[in-house]
């Protein structure tokens, strides 16, 4: 029997290994993020977001969908949490912050700078999030009384992020050609 | 910032003291306090004036202490003393019982909170 000497190739566009630079730098940055310990759950700076940011301003929504996905998938698998409660709602969380961001980006006119998108999305997040915990895991209407303070946080660390996204979306990525 | 980042920010910021004046908002005002002793039908007492009443029981007379809207067991016959020390009841739909001397107190508010609470 003859052995095959061809290689296996898998045919990739640019488009492709952008999609995987972006989202090694999201995982890096989600897996950084995961070793600071947090006071309330739920409470993450969340700044795998600015990625996502960055690029839903530079290359469009399509792109910035499989890196967000991609990273919630990656990083549950590095984190050893996929499957968990705890990827459920950063799924969620992540499904609903995409959505917001569709309808963000079909504004007619100027629309949405990074801080806007930001915070769209860290509020959209967290919404997403808390419903589906409160859906899934906690059915008790006393969890609402968290949501504000979760919102708040939300809004504070999507300006943050916003902040961050807008110094990046300013200098040009090693992966834009 | 563009102006729909703009419009956006004081959209949630008018939002956020909306959203945590309903979910903060202080507890239901009781209305009355409903004492329950024995199998006899649970009467209902005002939560003023300041008062205290004497509820007969299998074991004794429990005393039960009316004072600014709120309402405790000041003494009670029993051993555990659980009810005493369940202390001042104040919200609406809060509870507190002596098993043994088959004393409950209940405060009420317009809309009960609970159906029914099990120990």
């Amino acid at each position: 029997m003859p052995l095959t000497s061809e290689k296996m190739q898998v045919q990739t566009t640019p488009e492709d290994h952008r999609i995987a630079w972006l989202t090694a730098l999201a995982i890096s940055i989600h897996l950084l993020e995961s070793a600071f310990p947090s006071p309330l759950p739920g409470f993450k700076p969340g700044l795998a977001n600015v990625i996502t940011i960055v690029v839903l301003m530079q290359f469009g929504w399509r792109t910035a969908v499989w890196v967000s996905l991609l990273r919630v998938l990656c990083g549950s698998l590095l984190l050893g949490t996929f499957l968990s409660p705890g990827f459920i709602l950063s799924l969620s969380g992540a499904a609903c912050s995409l959505a917001m961001l569709w309808l963000g980006s079909k504004l007619p006119g100027q629309g949405f700078g990074p801080v806007g998108y930001s915070v769209l999305a860290a509020l959209a997040h967290m919404t997403g999030q808390f419903t589906i915990a409160w859906l899934l895991f906690i059915p008790h209407p006393a969890v609402w009384r968290l949501f504000p303070i979760l919102l708040t946080a939300a809004l504070l660390f999507g300006c943050v992020s916003g902040i961050i996204a807008r110094a990046m979306c300013q200098h040009r990525l090693p992966c834009q050609t | 910032m563009t102006r729909a980042d703009r419009i956006l920010l004081v959209f949630v910021v008018c939002i956020l003291p909306f959203l945590y004046a309903r979910t903060w908002s202080p507890d239901e005002q009781a209305r009355y306090v409903q004492i329950q002793a024995g199998d006899a039908e649970p009467i209902a007492a005002e939560l003023s004036p300041d008062r205290i009443l004497q509820v007969h029981g299998p074991l004794g007379d429990s005393v039960i202490e009316i004072k600014e809207s709120q309402v405790r067991f000041l003494e009670s016959p029993c051993t555990g003393q659980q009810c005493v020390h369940s202390g001042w009841l104040s919200a609406a739909g809060e509870l507190a019982a002596c098993l043994p001397n088959r004393i409950s107190i209940q405060l009420l508010g317009q809309h009960p909170l609970f159906d029914a609470i099990n120990f």
